[in-house]
């Protein structure tokens, strides 16, 4: 799923273990988040939003939302 | 949900240390029960009705094994609890088409008979081949 994690985590700062240690889960985790090799559930969807104070679709593209000009 | 309140990348780490604990714990036995039965402690046994208590003894460990890999992957967290998953289920399906090709192999081609036993081994020797491609939860 397409996100900006990475972008996000650069703003602010953290290295991926130390965002790994705020959302509770491995710093694979949050590799796998990042390269896309991973789809988040929704709680640590939620977990994420709330630790970047961003909603949910701001960090997370949303595939099944029709594009402006579709 | 306190997104705060688990230090789960230590816990990460705890989880895989307690894995490497109990697999070594439950290999050592497993070697120890084969060595003690290569030098002749289990003799008296061996070829008689008992020699099956050894040779459940000696599965045991496998057991347990396959017990300390689920408590890995029940405790892990979400991206590596489905990476576990998918590398056991391929490693297992691998041995499985292996040795059902063998067997059917023996049968139909001659082929030289081999042990049972040898599918713990063989299943070690897949994942070790196998986990590493195995890296997205998809």
């Amino acid at each position: 799923m397409k996100n900006r994690l990475r972008v996000l985590r650069a703003e602010a700062g953290w290295t991926q273990a130390q965002l790994a240690e705020r959302l509770a889960v491995s710093r694979q985790a949050v590799n796998a988040l990042e390269v896309e090799k991973h789809d988040p559930s929704l709680d640590l969807a939620y977990r994420i939003s709330v630790v970047f104070g961003r909603p949910v679709e701001d960090i997370f593209e949303n595939p099944h939302r029709p594009s402006a000009g579709g | 949900m306190s997104v705060f309140a688990s230090p789960r990348s230590a816990a990460v780490t705890l989880h895989t240390q307690r894995y490497v604990v109990r697999t070594l714990g439950f290999m050592a036995v497993y070697c120890l029960l084969n060595m003690a039965a290569i030098f002749g402690v289990f003799d008296a046994w061996i070829g008689t009705p008992t020699g099956w208590v050894l040779a459940l003894a000696v599965a045991l460990p496998i057991a347990g094994q396959a017990w300390a890999l689920l408590r890995l992957i029940v405790d892990s967290d979400e991206f590596l609890r489905v990476l576990w998953a998918k590398r056991v289920i391929l490693s297992a399906g691998v041995v499985m088409v292996v040795c059902t090709a063998w067997g059917f192999g023996e049968s139909y081609a001659n082929a030289p008979h081999l042990n049972a036993l040898l599918i713990f081994p063989l299943f070690w020797a897949i994942s070790a081949v196998v986990w590493p491609f195995v890296r997205s939860s998809r």
